[in-house]
């Protein structure tokens, strides 16, 4: 919801720049290319804003830490796949999913994922430098220990 | 005498072979019977079912497609006291009586549920009493399953479920004796020869002969085979229980026909005649399909009513006769309608190229005699609002260009593939403009020229090393010729046979430029565009030409796909999947598919291609996609023409769906179409209608923007025309002015000035 906002603020912003009309083209229109929208269709308007599923989220993330506690790992990661499905832009699920297949000893998918939570972690920079350290510890565990010293320095570096 | 005595030893060995080899042959027959019965008892279709309609505040959905959805799980439309499977819709508010289910994670109890809408969405999810909800699930839709080879399907059920008033009436009208003979009935045998002049027909065989001849023996009508019939069923009534071969008779008869699907079983039939579970089958409903026992197809109800209702009262007479039922029952039952479900027939799927999908997937892990007998739970990934929105853009389009007129026939095709790109769901599969043909799956199975589809690896491939190139490099388009050793040298052409000069790489690739991709793909080296292609998720060795740079290599819709599912989700690869989870019969969990992430490139290139995606739809190839969707959800794609214009494609995303659309003809003659008006039609027609998500990647932090001009692709300022924001990896920006922007220092004196004393 909140990046829907800042990419609706962003785009915002767009507006007030420049005029980015296309200039007139030099060459002749590429053929592949269909006419574009006419004029008079007006564009559909962009769907309105639906509020957020916080509740059905916590909910399962809640369920799915109970899972964890009492070591039912595939149970934790079936709840935190569908909490994924109703908010897939969620980096604490990614996290939590990455924290459990560190547990269960996939190394490379505890290491995609938490790059993945990275890619939608904004700037919650402690959720950032968790990732990274879940990093460093899977490629360590993989006995990559170049790797995972970087990851450790951008722990650091974000945990500061 | 002596002749006497000596025979003798002999006719008493002889009867004892002779014996012996009775014996023998009846105990191969009972140990027949037995296997048989105990295994086929049980042989059950694997039962696939879609993904189950998850409620809960926040979710995007109409209110309408959510009675759809309850009407096609065969939910009643008014509250009934004490039972769930029903609904009532007061306006803005849906009530839903959920039945029970036992989901991969568990069973659900049957609940009552308050679901309340507004704009679209779900704004509010209570329980009877009001106490608010977190989330609900809808029981999911059953959409195929995987059968034995002659398609049987059943559903199993115990005996103690089935009506009592339904045995009688099977008793009644097909083996009066049952409960008495051994296996066989000679006074039942009587009675038909008896009743012949009559015309009363009375079929002679018991309940346990007609078992036999369904499990164990050929249609065929010999003398030979009648014995055989008579011996196995004694045999098959001295190992089982009266009970037990009533119970599996009632599971295993033949009652009816959906398409290419055989319906066996009391249970299956109550469901697909009436859509309700046997026990609530009523004394007529029961009697309907006692009566079918007799010809399914003859007594179609559904074809012939007639026939059938006066076959029903038959049955009902008959029952009444043997006082099974009393005169004012029989007078009630003979009075009401047929009922039956008018739910059009879906044969074994109406999801054919789904189904086909999931078959495949399934074949890695098991048998297929047990997918096809062990009655396991598939439950898929298909969304079936997904896959109606799928359908329905690609008939309504490819319906449109036939009534232009101009492509013939056989006439034109398509095919769908729509995945989830954060988990790689697919969520939707079309095989081909008839959606419930069972031939050709196009989406997996036809492998075209991808055209220009594949040109994203080139600029991936170059935008991963930002010393080199930006959006903003500029790109020689002009003349090329590549003279490869040994070979012929090749001259790629741009579809306007046009060159275009000095073109920015963005608009290079918006505009679907041959020549710049050309240079640029040959300058980088094609063993890096195939490691990208690969990295994409391409798992098929690339013709290794320069040519398969613009796309003269064969994929089918699915593998185009998988690779901008990588793209679409910012760079994680995920394995393009239709299976959640399985189960046993009983709903013990047996496997999962969890969710799998590989990434395969870094954020910042994949933010960048995403950029010049987005391109393509605001102001290249694709931008007639505007007609669909607004240009606020910055949808990314890539339009894909080949040559002659033989396939159509169009592939790309918005922010929660990633699709590929495939048009032309099946005998690869020229179709005169482009992907940006045979495919990209359907594809916005089909993402319009399924509440589109923006496109909506976080901005890596290593990326910053700047405004370009594209003339030069250097810096521009207000005063340049077109000027555009893109996004560049940190310190890769040009540092350059446009000749169109102002003196950089003179700006900066203005602006300096400008801060000292405001403006």
């Amino acid at each position: 919801m909140r990046l829907l906002l800042v990419f609706v603020a962003l785009l915002a912003g767009c507006a007030a720049t420049p005029p980015t009309q296309t200039p007139p083209p030099q060459e002749p229109a590429p053929v592949e290319a269909a006419p574009p929208a006419s004029p008079g269709v007006p564009a559909p308007p962009a769907a309105p804003a639906a509020p957020a599923p916080k509740a059905a989220v916590e909910r399962l993330m809640a369920s799915a830490r109970t899972d964890v506690a009492a070591s039912r790992l595939g149970s934790a990661e079936a709840t935190l796949e569908r909490a994924l499905r109703i908010a897939p832009r969620d980096p604490r699920l990614w996290q939590q999913l990455a924290r459990i297949r560190l547990q269960q000893g996939q190394y490379r998918q505890a290491e995609s994922l938490a790059a993945r939570s990275n890619t939608w972690a904004g700037a919650d920079n402690a959720l950032r430098a968790e990732n990274w350290s879940l990093i460093a510890q899977a490629r360590d565990a993989r006995g990559d220990r170049a790797g995972a010293s970087a990851a450790q320095q951008n722990a650091e570096r974000y945990g500061r | 005498m002596a002749r006497r005595r000596r025979f003798r030893p002999y006719f008493r060995l002889g009867l004892l072979a002779l014996a012996l080899l009775a014996a023998g042959y009846v105990l191969y027959l009972d140990l027949r019977v037995r296997h048989e019965f105990e295994g086929r008892r049980f042989a059950l279709p694997a039962r696939i079912y879609a993904r189950p309609l998850e409620l809960h505040v926040g979710l995007r959905v109409p209110e309408d497609d959510v009675v759809r959805e309850l009407r096609e799980l065969g939910y009643h439309p008014v509250a009934r006291q004490d039972r769930s499977g029903w609904y009532v819709r007061n306006g803005a508010q849906l009530d839903i009586a959920l039945r029970p289910f036992i989901f991969w994670d568990g069973p659900q109890p049957a609940r009552e549920l308050k679901v309340g809408f507004e704009a679209g969405a779900v704004v509010s999810l209570t329980d009877a009493k009001g106490a608010d909800l977190a989330l609900a699930r809808l029981e999911p839709l059953v959409i195929g399953g995987i059968y034995p080879t002659n398609n049987e399907d059943r559903l199993l059920v115990r005996l103690g479920e089935v009506p009592k008033v339904l045995v009688k009436e099977l008793i009644a009208v097909e083996d009066r004796n049952f409960y008495t003979h051994w296996g066989f009935d000679p006074r039942g045998i009587a009675r038909a020869l008896l009743s012949l002049p009559t015309g009363h027909v009375q079929g002679g065989s018991t309940l346990t002969q007609q078992l036999v001849k369904n499990f164990f023996l050929s249609p065929e009508r010999t003398l030979r085979r009648k014995a055989l019939e008579l011996v196995m069923a004694v045999l098959l009534e001295l190992n089982y229980s009266k009970q037990e071969i009533l119970e599996t008779y009632l599971n295993e008869i033949y009652l009816g026909q959906d398409r290419d699907r055989a319906i066996h079983g009391v249970g299956l039939a109550a469901q697909f005649y009436f859509d309700k579970p046997v026990q609530s089958l009523t004394t007529a409903q029961s009697a309907l399909l006692v009566g079918l026992v007799r010809g399914p197809t003859y007594y179609d109800p559904y074809r012939h009513p007639q026939r059938a209702l006066e076959r029903r009262n038959l049955v009902l007479r008959e029952t009444r006769d043997e006082g099974f039922i009393s005169a004012a029952e029989y007078q009630a039952a003979r009075a009401s309608s047929l009922g039956l479900n008018p739910k059009p027939s879906t044969g074994t799927t109406p999801y054919p190229a789904f189904v086909d999908l999931v078959h495949r997937q399934l074949r890695h892990d098991y048998d297929e005699d047990d997918l096809r007998s062990e009655g396991l739970r598939i439950f898929s990934t298909l969304d079936p609002r997904v896959q109606a929105a799928a359908e329905h853009a690609l008939s309504d389009r490819l319906a449109a260009f036939d009534r232009k007129g101009r492509f013939g026939k056989p006439g034109l095709e398509g095919a769908v593939v729509v995945a989830d790109p954060q988990s790689g769901e697919v969520q939707a599969l079309v095989g081909g403009r008839d959606p419930r043909y069972q031939g050709f799956n196009r989406a997996l199975d036809a492998e075209r020229q991808v055209g220009s589809l594949l040109k994203p690896a080139i600029y991936l491939t170059a935008l991963q090393d930002p010393s080199r190139y930006t959006l903003a490099t500029m790109l020689d388009d002009s003349k090329f010729v590549w003279q490869p050793r040994n070979a012929e040298p090749w001259r790629p052409e741009n579809y306007d046979r046009q060159y275009h000069g000095q073109v920015p790489l963005y608009l290079a690739l918006a505009h679907s430029y041959n020549v710049a991709a050309a240079r640029l793909g040959t300058t980088l080296g094609l063993d890096s565009v195939f490691a990208t292609a690969r990295k994409l998720g391409i798992e098929r060795a690339l013709p290794p030409y320069p040519s398969t740079l613009l796309g003269a290599a064969n994929l089918t819709p699915m593998e185009v796909a998988q690779m901008y599912q990588t793209i679409a989700s910012g760079g994680f690869r995920s394995p393009l999947h239709a299976i959640r989870d399985v189960t046993t019969a009983d709903g013990h969990p047996l496997k999962r598919y969890p969710l799998a992430v590989a990434q395969a490139f870094p954020p910042d290139p994949m933010y960048l291609l995403t950029a010049g995606l987005q391109d393509v739809v605001r102001e290249g190839t694709a931008q007639s996609l505007a007609n669909w969707l607004p240009p606020v959800l910055g949808a990314a794609g890539k339009t894909g023409t080949t040559n002659e214009q033989r396939d159509a494609w169009f592939a790309g995303f918005t922010g929660a769906r990633v699709a590929v659309v495939w048009v032309g003809y099946d005998d690869n003659r020229p179709a005169r179409l482009l992907g940006a008006t045979a495919a990209l039609p359907v594809w916005g027609e089909m993402m319009a209608a399924l509440e589109p998500e923006p496109v909506a990647f976080p901005q890596p932090e290593d990326v910053e923007k700047a405004t370009i001009d594209p003339q030069s692709g250097l810096l521009a300022d207000s005063a340049c025309p077109g000027a555009i924001e893109l996004p560049f990896v940190k310190g890769s920006a040009p540092k350059d002015r446009a000749p169109c922007a102002g003196n950089p220092v003179m700006d900066n004196v203005k602006g300096f000035f400008q801060r000292l004393f405001g403006n």
